[in-house]
């Protein structure tokens, strides 16, 4: 049950996850001294609604068979390959050739045994081959495997117009051509595809400069610069920014473009628990008053990595603690707004905007452009000094091929209608849609009893599983009645806790998405999914709700 | 009866006391006065953790002051002035303003300003629109994408292929996904930088050997079986080999397979072969073939397959197409190849500038003969010359490395590139305006 889209690298221990519902009023932080004062920071449009995030605890009956159908699924698995290594059963899987049988094994046999006996079963699930845009409907071609998944083939059938709540289109910007995508059919033909050359050498046109300085408005920063695909932005820069002798803090549940990006660039990483900010604070701390370890000299630079929002949580990052905190140890900032650009904040500026700070208090800003700009390629952004070194140092301008012109102009109108400046409100409407959609479609499944993790203002909805047949059973039956969806289990989510993934969109409508909850209520009568132990009621809150961290 | 007993054996305890030596007596009040000192004493730490108050620590962190995140970059340095492009970046090019013909990119088949290709990536934009919001395994696997991986395989007559969304990740996804901690890989010295990325990301043993020599290359494997005990170097050895043919698919080979057909071998034989679409295919992406057995196991662990979003349609449908044309009239590959000997024949004798490059290799590099001592000196005097010929309209540019981060920097050179649409007169033309920069600069 692998292929994370913006997955989570999950580091090996169980993760607990308590009910923690927080609220950040102007100074009232309930915790030590330090870090109230980290708090004040005296901006006038401080965020100051409360953020309610929750990842509530599954009943302990369920966590119990979660981990019986592993144990079964694991006995039966070494079952089936004895029955194939004794040559009783006959084995689907590739094999090494002949000549190569004494050779050193290209990979680890364990790896594979999870591959082998438990994603196979159930590995129709992902991988669903698509021949129409990924918009709010698409058609997903049939496919179907006479061998129990080890192979498949098309039926030839397409299923049509089935609903797409699985594809990143918080914008609904990904559509099919129609006449306002005049410009890039325009530039497509003009300037061809490819580029054949680096951004140092002959690959920089015009068209990129034109992207960057909108990008850089748009985020309302000095500069930005462009790169065509999002992962290697990552991977890519990092290792330009950081070097050894620096430290790196970084969030449990970081994508793993970040995680290659900070093991390439030799730095030491630390890990700090998902958005907590005391164990960030005494990480910092430790960092600067003791310095290197065993050599103890100070580091030469410490760098926070953060995301705006998580995919596989759906959480929002606590940007302003991690501002202040940022400011007091100084430390520097870079946020990966891979899945917060454009789908965040008032008018779409991502989280910056959202909590109503400076853009100017985060030192280095990323982003994609695959999710709510419906292209692909990622961008840094942020004062002008960081661009230009970047542009002298970074891996990817001096090796990789520069994007593609089309894509570069659906960049460019995508941005313009966020921003605008084509002209209508369109945009807004958009980003205010979006808001709405992600807000009902998580009020009613609060309602309905599942148990929903994250932000409530974060159009990314993971609902929670946990069990293995079930999370084949979710898709397949959703699939039948003409709902896509994604379900994610190990490694991209600890053992026990697989799940569902909703991405809202703003080009789902309020049909579309009744006809979702409906479907979903049936499925959570169906398979017992109903796990929440909160009754939600309709109505709005009428108490106040105080907050109460839980020690770790 | 038992409290008898107890008692019993405390006299006989107080009786043994009375009768042991003196020493023994002495030595065990000792230990027990030490363990007693022992348990009460303070516990002191390997460091001086405890010694700084809160003050202290408050001060530290009030003085300790970071490097800036990015030292200052000079204005004048190359790469913050780009060249330009405004336009399509085909066989004319408009580089700053100036028309000239392009020897700089790696365009081999001339394919970017294929009308055909555009037109399928047309129809395909028209279907799909442009992005597709989602890695493969999340509904981000399109139909095109299938066909595309088909029509690889079938081309480069292999099980299977599998195609990523950058060039450079390619290979740099792949090498991890097989090599890990403990495995060890055996790399020419002038490895691409991709390839270099993808080593530091797999923790792998690095064993380099001269480039293009395999004598050398024997000698390492030799020295690394002495050291394992184990038992045509591959078999013999038992190493597996995995080859990087972004230059050389689409124009070595009778068909464009690459190196394999150029030399003949037997396709079976390589375990893995990563190309990028952005050279001959005029496209974007990358992609990886082997047989079945080595590339299925990248869709569950290439990093930059199911962590990043699949390649846009349109790109897909265009390298589709390009594969038709390349299929279509095989020609081309013996034209292409005609051009770079004749070239490379041109090129000799320049006065100050040799040739670094084999005769049917459609890039080619002009080295100085004698460099000045320094590189930054040598990128200049590359640099005038290459403006020199700007100037001419023939459109070059320098082989752009990162020196601090290649493992073994090649010297500075300019870089020229061939392409099946460069007629005759034109590389003549372009020979000349070498030949002539060289003297103006160089003499």
């Amino acid at each position: 049950m692998a292929n994370p889209g913006g997955g989570a690298v999950w580091n090996g221990d169980l993760h607990n996850h308590r009910k923690e519902s927080r609220s950040l009023q102007g100074g009232n932080c309930p915790k030590n001294g330090i870090l109230k004062e980290a708090q004040q920071n005296g901006k006038p449009h401080f965020y100051d609604k409360p953020i309610v995030e929750s990842f509530e605890e599954a009943p302990l009956h369920v966590m119990v068979f979660t981990y019986l159908g592993y144990g079964l699924g694991t006995l039966f698995g070494y079952f089936r390959d004895f029955l194939r290594n004794s040559g009783i059963e006959k084995c689907n899987a590739a094999v090494e050739r002949e000549e190569q049988k004494d050779f050193v094994p290209l990979y680890q046999n364990f790896e594979n045994f999870y591959t082998r006996n438990l994603y196979m079963r159930i590995r129709d699930n992902w991988n669903r081959p698509i021949c129409s845009a990924p918009a709010a409907l698409f058609d997903v071609m049939e496919r179907v495997s006479d061998d129990y998944n080890w192979t498949f083939r098309f039926t030839g059938r397409i299923i049509k117009d089935v609903i797409n709540m699985g594809s990143y289109n918080f914008l609904g910007l990904a559509a099919s051509y129609d006449e306002s995508m005049k410009t890039v059919k325009d530039v497509l033909e003009k300037y061809g595809l490819g580029v054949a050359s680096t951004r140092h050498e002959m690959g920089s046109l015009d068209k990129h400069k034109e992207l960057e300085n909108l990008v850089a408005k748009f985020l309302n920063v000095e500069a930005a610069m462009v790169f065509g695909m999002g992962f290697a932005t990552n991977s890519m820069n990092i290792p330009a920014l950081v070097g050894k002798g620096c430290l790196i803090l970084s969030d449990e549940l970081n994508h793993a473009s970040l995680v290659l990006g900070a093991r390439l660039s030799g730095a030491t990483i630390r890990i700090f628990k998902h958005n907590n900010m005391q164990s960030l604070e005494k990480l910092l701390r430790d960092a600067v008053i003791y310095g290197q370890p065993r050599i103890r000299r100070a580091w030469k630079k410490i760098l926070i990595l953060v995301e705006g929002i998580y995919s596989m949580e759906g959480s929002i990052v606590n940007l302003p603690q991690i501002v202040a905190l940022k400011k007091k140890y100084k430390a520097y900032l870079y946020i990966d707004e891979a899945h917060s650009v454009g789908s965040v904040g008032p008018t779409g500026r991502g989280v910056v905007e959202f909590f109503g700070l400076d853009p100017r208090d985060v030192d280095v800003f990323m982003g994609t452009f695959t999710k709510s700009f419906g292209a692909s390629g990622g961008y840094i952004a942020g004062r002008k000094d960081l661009v230009d070194y970047l542009r002298v140092h970074s891996h990817s301008a001096a090796y990789a091929t520069s994007m593609s012109p089309p894509i570069a102009e659906q960049i460019i109108r995508s941005m313009k209608l966020i921003m605008g400046l084509d002209g209508t409100t369109q945009g807004l409407q958009r980003v205010r849609q979006l808001a709405k959609n992600t807000r009902y479609f998580r009020q009613r499944l609060n309602e309905m009893g599942f148990i929903i993790y994250g932000n409530e203002e974060s159009p990314v909805v993971p609902l929670l599983l946990y069990m293995p047949a079930k999370v084949a059973a979710f898709a397949r039956h959703l699939l039948n009645r003409k709902i896509g969806v994604v379900v994610v289990g190990f490694p991209a989510t600890p053992l026990a806790e697989a799940r569902a993934r909703f991405c809202v969109s703003a080009a789902h409508t309020r049909e579309m998405l009744d006809t979702v909850l409906e479907n979903l209520d049936e499925m959570g009568d169906l398979l017992q999914l109903k796990y929440s132990r909160h009754k939600k009621s309709a109505r709005p809150e009428l108490y106040d709700e105080t907050s109460f961290e839980l020690d770790d | 009866m038992a409290a008898a007993a107890e008692q019993w054996v405390l006299v006989e305890m107080v009786q043994a006391l009375y009768e042991a030596p003196a020493y023994h007596l002495i030595l065990e009040g000792i230990l027990i006065l030490w363990i007693i000192r022992l348990l009460f004493s303070k516990t002191y730490k390997l460091q001086e953790r405890s010694d700084l108050t809160v003050k202290e620590k408050e001060e530290l962190i009030e003085e300790w002051q970071p490097e800036p995140l990015v030292p200052p970059v000079p204005a004048g340095h190359p790469a913050l002035n780009y060249n330009i492009v405004s336009g399509p970046p085909s066989h004319n090019i408009v580089v700053n303003g100036k028309k000239c013909v392009n020897f700089a990119s790696f365009n081999f088949l001339g394919l970017l300003d294929n009308p055909r290709v555009k037109a399928a990536a047309l129809a395909s934009l028209r279907k799909y629109g442009v992005g597709t919001c989602g890695p493969r395994g999340f509904y981000g696997t399109f139909d095109v994408h299938l066909d595309l991986e088909d029509r690889l395989a079938k081309f480069m007559q292999t099980e299977e292929a599998i195609i990523y969304s950058y060039g450079f990740a390619t290979i740099a996804s792949a090498i991890p996904a097989y090599s890990k901690r403990g495995d060890i890989v055996f790399v020419d010295r002038a490895a691409c930088f991709a390839i270099q990325k993808g080593l530091q990301a797999s923790r792998s043993d690095i064993q380099l050997f001269k480039h293009n020599d395999m004598a050398d290359l024997e000698r390492l494997l030799k020295e690394q079986e002495i050291e394992d005990q184990k038992v045509k170097l591959k078999y013999k050895y038992k190493a597996r080999i995995f080859l990087e043919e972004s230059l050389s698919f689409g124009v070595l080979g009778e068909h464009g397979r690459g190196v394999t057909e150029h030399f003949g071998i037997r396709i079976d034989d390589i375990d893995l072969i990563s190309a990028n679409m952005e050279n001959s295919l005029a496209s974007i992406g990358g992609f990886c073939c082997g047989r079945s057995f080595v590339i299925d196991h990248q869709r569950l662990s290439g990093q930059g397959y199911c962590f990043s979003a699949s390649l846009p349609p349109l790109l897909a449908a265009a390298a589709i197409e390009a594969l038709n044309i390349m299929e279509e009239n095989p020609a081309i590959f013996s034209v292409l190849k005609e051009k770079c000997k004749r070239i490379h024949k041109a090129l000799q004798g320049i006065s100050g500038l040799k040739v670094v490059g084999e005769p049917f290799s459609p890039a080619l590099h002009l080295q100085l003969q004698e460099s000045t001592g320094s590189r930054e000196d040598d990128v200049k005097l590359l640099q005038e010359i290459v403006d020199h010929c700007m100037q001419r309209s023939i459109a070059l540019t320098q082989a752009r490395y990162l020196e601090k981060e290649e493992k073994c920097p090649p010297p500075p050179s300019i870089r020229v590139v061939v392409t099946v649409e460069q007629t005759d007169e034109e590389l003549e033309r372009a020979a000349r305006t070498i030949k002539e920069a060289a003297q103006a600069v160089l003499l």
